[in-house]
């Protein structure tokens, strides 16, 4: 008894923390999804299912739905083989390596805003770096319209993504590697298998946590994804990189359709919610035990 | 620990919070009641007779602060009862949170919004005290300051006056003998001996500001109404018909004979300013409020407008176009109206609003000011001029707005004129669908 109560004194204030922070207004949101309100005014109606009725005919949001879908697959995909690739050729304990693990963890510990900036002037093809580059190299076909090409806009925003956060996912993959025993390669060593056999049989299978962690953390990071694209291009060039969060956004602080930006949070959440608890399955399942 | 003593421990701590909360609710309870009370007043001494009152200033300006924080003492200087807190946000900021600060009153006593869309949403929200009837309206020029009129009610001040025209570089035209052209073959004719020349024609920001600044010089004529997007809005006219998809075409011919800069839509405004700073482009697609920020980065850089008229010149209504800007609000939720009256009143004296004007680079709206810097007299000779208000602010809702600019985006990125337009129409059909 006693100590059920102590237990409450101990969870209580994160309770309340998570319940002020999260619970509180992800109900007052979706209450909100039901009403015009502008997001100020004092007063407000109720106007129903309208708002969600808005949000899923809408071109614009039907658009930024299929931009975070390549933008999610753009990163997920290039992001866990470069983290996995850089892991490989860092885990040894040298110095060395430190380093390079240090420096490659580094564009980990900028804020994505700062990233979206530096990388808009990489990117711009009148004065950035990559455009001078190619320039100078003799190859000026090289030199794309990175984000101002409705076609490739929101994979380079990918890029940059990947850029940003290989590094981080690497040490995870790191960790990974370092935990499995070495007496399991070097009894595949001298049984005479090969660097890629022994990679397939031993290390990728009792890699598999790290590369669901890495997996489900990527696939959310990059579904949430909004700084970089509101930095970098705001949605455009003529809607080619609007994501829901971006969209969301604009609905909110641009149109003061907050009641509509609440009901488009609303789906947001339960696309989210689906696609964690679909990673967390997969997480479960690729648990392995040696 | 036993049962007892637990239940003793949390009553103690419950008193204590409750002591802590009173104490504090006491104090501001009694502070705020020291700063509004007359009869506490009334025990001041005689020189603070009226009570001392904090106001709330509330803008996105940070580039305006130094000259604002002169401003301010001089205003205290005269008003000693009163004191002027400013606050400034980045003006994406600004969008996201200042709303919502002034809501309650709190903050934002006098506060700045953004014509179009914002000043649309502030005013249904009933935020706006009713300037009607001021004394201090007649120090501006009326037709300067309608964008803050609804419903026949001067419900805010526009304080900037930006003319959204491109910009030329003076020299480049000097030494190349050309004229601003008077029609749109003028115009090619114009930018083809630019190119000719090795320069950049227009450097255009088609990444962000560029459509929205562009759009309104290349409208103006090919409908020459205050309504058109109005109309649009109403569903009384639509994008797809000849006008839009006039414009875009156009805009589709200068991007598709070069005379914008490689990958404009990849350009952002400060990489478009750098290509006109360094004179490597002869006009810079966007407005005067950048003419200060050039000239600092470029001391020999001489500038002016013009806008490109897109019709045959006895054709052409419209010579520019000018926006008024930066909307100056008493909230209606403010414990001090009349203050924030009287800080807007001294805004708008000409000698102050000169001083803001000169020391920030921007024309404003206030009659009779003498603007000291060779740009700021370039610009005020526009006052003359016919111009048109910024169509794109005519749009009142946001989304509506983005699908206009993203329709050039769209013709610059390869879309037909006529695809673009349709695109655009789409959306804007769905707006009014809701």
């Amino acid at each position: 008894m006693r100590n059920r109560k102590l237990l409450w004194i101990f969870v209580l204030p994160g309770l309340l923390l998570y319940g002020v922070v999260f619970v509180y207004p992800t109900v007052l949101g979706l209450v909100y999804s039901f009403t015009d309100w502008d997001g100020f005014s004092a007063s407000f109606k109720l106007t129903g299912w309208k708002n969600y009725h808005s949000i899923l005919e809408s071109i614009v949001f039907r658009k930024a739905f299929w931009n975070n879908v390549k933008f999610m697959a753009a990163v997920v995909a290039a992001q866990s083989v470069i983290s996995l690739v850089l892991a490989l050729l860092l885990v040894k304990n040298r110095k060395t390596y430190v380093f390079l693990r240090a420096l490659f963890f580094f564009p980990a510990i900028l804020s994505s805003v700062s990233v979206g900036l530096i990388w808009s002037f990489v990117y711009d093809p009148a004065i950035g770096l990559l455009s001078t580059l190619f320039q100078t190299l003799g190859r000026p076909e090289l030199a794309l319209n990175w984000i101002g090409d409705k076609k490739i806009a929101i994979y380079s925003i990918a890029a940059v993504q990947v850029w940003a956060h290989a590094g981080q996912m690497m040490i995870v993959f790191i960790a990974g590697l370092q935990s499995i025993p070495s007496e399991l390669h070097e009894a595949a060593v001298i049984d005479g298998g090969s660097r890629w056999r022994v990679f397939r049989k031993i290390t990728w299978p009792l890699l598999a946590p790290s590369a669901t962690i890495v997996l489900a953390y990527t696939t959310i990071q990059s579904f949430k994804a909004f700084d970089l694209i509101f930095t970098m291009t705001d949605g455009g060039p003529n809607f080619s990189t609007e994501i829901m969060t971006t969209y969301i956004y604009h609905l909110a602080f641009s149109s003061y359709a907050f009641g509509e930006a609440s009901a488009g949070s609303s789906l947001f959440l339960v696309l989210l919610s689906v696609l964690t608890f679909l990673q967390f399955k997969a997480l479960r399942a690729g648990r392995i035990s040696y | 620990m036993k049962k007892s003593s637990f239940r003793a421990s949390l009553w103690a701590a419950a008193l204590a919070v409750m002591l802590l909360v009173s104490a504090c609710s006491n104090n501001t309870a009694s502070s705020s009641a020291q700063e509004n009370s007359p009869a506490k007043a009334s025990e001041a001494p005689a020189e603070s007779a009226q009570p001392k009152v904090t106001l709330s200033f509330l803008h996105w300006r940070g580039e305006d602060t130094e000259s604002f924080n002169g401003i301010i003492k001089k205003f205290q200087e005269e008003n000693p009862n009163i004191t002027v807190e400013m606050q400034t946000l980045p003006s994406d900021q600004y969008q996201a949170s200042a709303l919502a600060k002034i809501s309650d009153g709190s903050t934002g006593d006098l506060f700045a919004s953004f014509p179009g869309a914002q000043f649309e949403a502030v005013a249904n929200a009933g935020l706006y005290t009713d300037l009607s009837g001021e004394p201090f309206l007649a120090n501006y020029s009326e037709a300067l300051i309608q964008a803050g009129v609804k419903e026949s009610k001067q419900l805010a001040v526009p304080y900037q006056l930006v003319y959204n025209d491109p910009i030329y570089n003076v020299k480049i035209f000097e030494q190349l003998g050309l004229q601003p052209p008077s029609d749109w073959e003028g115009f090619l004719a114009l930018c083809a001996k630019l190119k000719e020349k090795g320069l950049i024609p227009i450097a255009f920001a088609g990444a962000d500001i560029g459509p929205g600044q562009f759009m309104n010089t290349m409208v103006m004529n090919n409908l020459p109404s205050d309504d058109a997007f109005t109309k649009v809005e109403a569903g009384e006219d639509k994008l797809t018909n000849a006008w839009w998809v006039k414009t875009l075409s156009q805009i589709k011919e200068l991007n598709d004979k070069g005379y914008f800069q490689p990958n404009a839509l990849g350009t952002k405004d400060a990489a478009a300013g750098a290509l006109f700073i360094q004179e490597k482009a002869a006009i810079l697609a966007s407005g005067s409020y950048q003419l200060a920020q050039n000239k600092a980065q470029n001391p020999d850089l001489t500038q002016k407008l013009l806008a490109p008229i897109t019709v045959p010149a006895d054709q052409a209504k419209y010579e520019g176009i000018h926006t008024s800007t930066f909307l100056l609000g008493v909230n209606s939720k403010s414990k001090h109206p009349e203050e924030a009256k009287k800080f807007l009143e001294f805004l708008s004296r000409a000698d102050i609003a000169g001083q803001y004007a000169n020391e920030t680079g921007q024309n404003v709206t206030v009659k009779d000011v003498e603007y000291n810097t060779t740009e700021l007299k370039a610009v005020s000779e526009w006052g003359d001029k016919k111009t048109l208000f910024q169509p794109r602010f005519t749009i009142k809702n946001s989304e509506n707005q983005k699908a206009v600019t993203n329709s050039i985006q769209a013709v610059l990125g390869g879309s037909s004129p006529e695809d673009a337009a349709k695109e655009a129409q789409a959306i804007v059909d769905q707006q009014l669908s809701k």
